[in-house]
Order: C-alpha cells, then structure tokens, then sequence
C-alpha cells in the first residue's frame, strides 16, 4: 500500500473506478473457466492460463483451437494477432508512464487489459497535472487482476456441472457483442469489423487459419475504408 | 502453450512501454493497429451464431442469429455488458423454445 496521502488517494480513486467494471469482467472470467475445463484442460492448466495469460480474448480463442486440435504455432500465431492491440495501449501509456523505473513499468505491462487502459486514458484527461497515475492504474488494474483469477476459478469448478442443452456457450458471443458495439465509433471501424466477421464464416482454411486471416482482412479493410474517408 | 502465450503477450504489453521512450511507432502501423479490436472481435462473434459446435458446414441458427442481433441493439443502447449478456440469455432461450 501506498504510503504518501496523494498516493493512497490515487490508488483508492483506481479501485473506485474499477467497481462498476467488475459487472463485465465477472462474466468473462467465468465463461474463460469454464471453456478451459471444457476444452480438456487440466484444472491446474486452467489456472495456469489466467495468471500467466491473464488475457481473455486470446485465452478464449487459444481454448477454442486447442479444443479443435489446432497446431502450436497457429495457436500461437492467433494469440498473437489478438493481442497486438496491446502494443498500441503500451505506446499511448509510454507517454505517461516512460519515466517510472523497470519494475514499475514491468508490473503495468503484466496488469495491462481493455479496460485498465480505457479507463486510465479517461482519468488523465480529466486530471492532466495529477502526478500519481501510476497508483490509479494499480489500484485500478490490480483490483481487475484479483476480480479476474476469482471469476475463472469460479468458471473451472462450475463450468463441467452446467449441461450443453442450456447454451451457456452463447456467453462467449454475447460479451464480446458488448465489448464490440461501444467501439464502433466510426464507419470504417463499422467495415472492418464487419468484414472481420463475416471472413471469418466463409472461409474454410485448414488448420483453423480463419481468425488470424479474418483479422487480418478486417485491418486490411479499416485502413481502406480510412483512405476513402471513412475515419469518421 | 500457456506459456508461449503468456511470454508473446508480455513482450507485447511491455515492450512499447519501456522502448517507446526513444522509439516512435510508423504511422501505418498504428493506424493499422486501430483495427484490430474490432476485427478480432468481430471473427470471434461471428462463427458460433453458424456453426453448431464442432460442425464443419455452415448451418445457420435463426436463434442464435437473431438473439445477436437483439443483443447487438441492446449493448448499442445501454453500453452494459450486463444487459446485453443476461437479456441475450433470455433472448436466445425464448426463441429456442419458440422455433424448437
């Protein structure tokens, strides 16, 4: 715990703002366990992805090919993709937290989520001159991290006792639906998402290459979309 | 696996952090780097509203399809994960039970 008052205010500030969050990370994490124990993994492996991986799209995505009897390096090679997004979240927070010490920087890139990052944007627009950042990003991240592993282990031990017939399956979809639809912000976002999507139906690549070629053609088709002036 | 993982999704989350100090991103590559939220969600939504788990073909399912499509307004309206997750639930139950 922070010792100095500013500090420990910024880290009580972070937890604060992580509390309506937990309403969407609670039933990701728990469907994150619970398609781990479904695709085959041992309980230990479950929980092995949670906190080595701590990611959900990629540790979902990396289940579903596992379960599918995907190769390593595609499985890798997806995981990867997924998360390359993560390199454009560092590069935004390296202008406010370039400074801090190696460990520092360590702990914020392990912690670093969607929703960490959104949220610790919208508080340095609020507070441009605050010089405690970094203690809101921990408060906030770290609380995210602890919701996270609790929700997966919950997922694991329920996961085998729900039976197929009730579709609980659709979870999955559904919060990605809603972490999806706010993000839409202008038409050629609209584009390459939809034609991520819809590649991802139509094409029948072997080794389950269709989300990497997927994404990879919903990129291709934001950036167009952008040229022709659909930034808007 | 998981550890592969868990190494490749570390560099990306810390390298930035510590190198971007001194280094800048090409422009295309971050306009680039815009899309891929979208564009991976995206892929990862669309198939199971087709396939039946583990089917090759694509079958469409008119219930799936059609609680997405409800769940798409109602996270579009709200921005509430909550709403979107436990109404599509419902949603897809009712119509499961409707369309057999």
């Amino acid at each position: 715990m922070p010792q100095v008052p500013g500090e420990r205010a910024e880290f009580i500030d972070g937890l604060r703002a992580f509390l309506p969050m937990s309403m969407s990370i609670l039933p990701f994490g728990l469907v994150c366990g619970a398609a781990a124990s479904n695709a085959g993994l041992t309980t230990g492996q479950s929980l092995a992805m949670s906190w080595v991986i701590f990611a959900g799209s990629a540790q979902i995505a990396s289940t579903q090919l596992f379960a599918g009897g995907a190769p390593l390096l595609v499985i890798l090679a997806t995981a990867t993709i997924i998360n390359l997004r993560f390199l454009m979240y560092g590069a935004s927070l390296s202008q406010h937290f370039g400074g801090l010490s190696r460990r520092w920087q360590a702990a914020i890139a392990y912690l670093l989520t969607d929703q960490a990052f959104a949220l610790t944007v919208v508080r340095r627009s609020a507070r441009p001159e605050q010089p405690h950042l970094h203690w809101f990003y921990l408060g906030l991240a770290g609380a995210t991290w602890v919701c996270w592993q609790l929700a997966t282990i919950a997922g694991i031990l329920l996961g085998s006792l729900v039976p197929p017939s009730w579709s609980l399956d659709f979870i999955v979809p559904l919060t990605f639906i809603a972490m999806l639809v706010p993000l839409l912000a202008t038409r050629a976002l609209v584009f390459a998402a939809a034609t991520g999507g819809s590649a991802a139906v139509l094409l029948a690549l072997p080794l389950q290459l269709n989300l990497i070629a997927a994404a990879l053609l919903g990129v291709a088709a934001g950036m167009a979309a952008e040229k022709l002036g659909g930034g808007r | 696996m998981i550890i592969g993982i868990g190494v490749i999704t570390f560099v990306l989350r810390f390298a930035p952090l510590a190198l971007l100090a001194r280094l800048e991103l090409a422009g295309w590559l971050q306009q680039g780097l815009r899309y891929v939220p979208a564009a991976v969600m995206a892929a990862i939504i669309a198939p199971p509203l087709f396939f039946a788990v583990g089917a090759p073909n694509i079958v469409p399912d008119p219930p799936r399809m059609a609680a997405a499509t409800l769940a798409a307004l109602i996270a579009w309206r709200t921005r509430s994960t909550l709403l979107t997750v436990v109404l599509g639930m419902l949603a897809l139950w009712a119509l499961q039970a409707l369309l057999g």
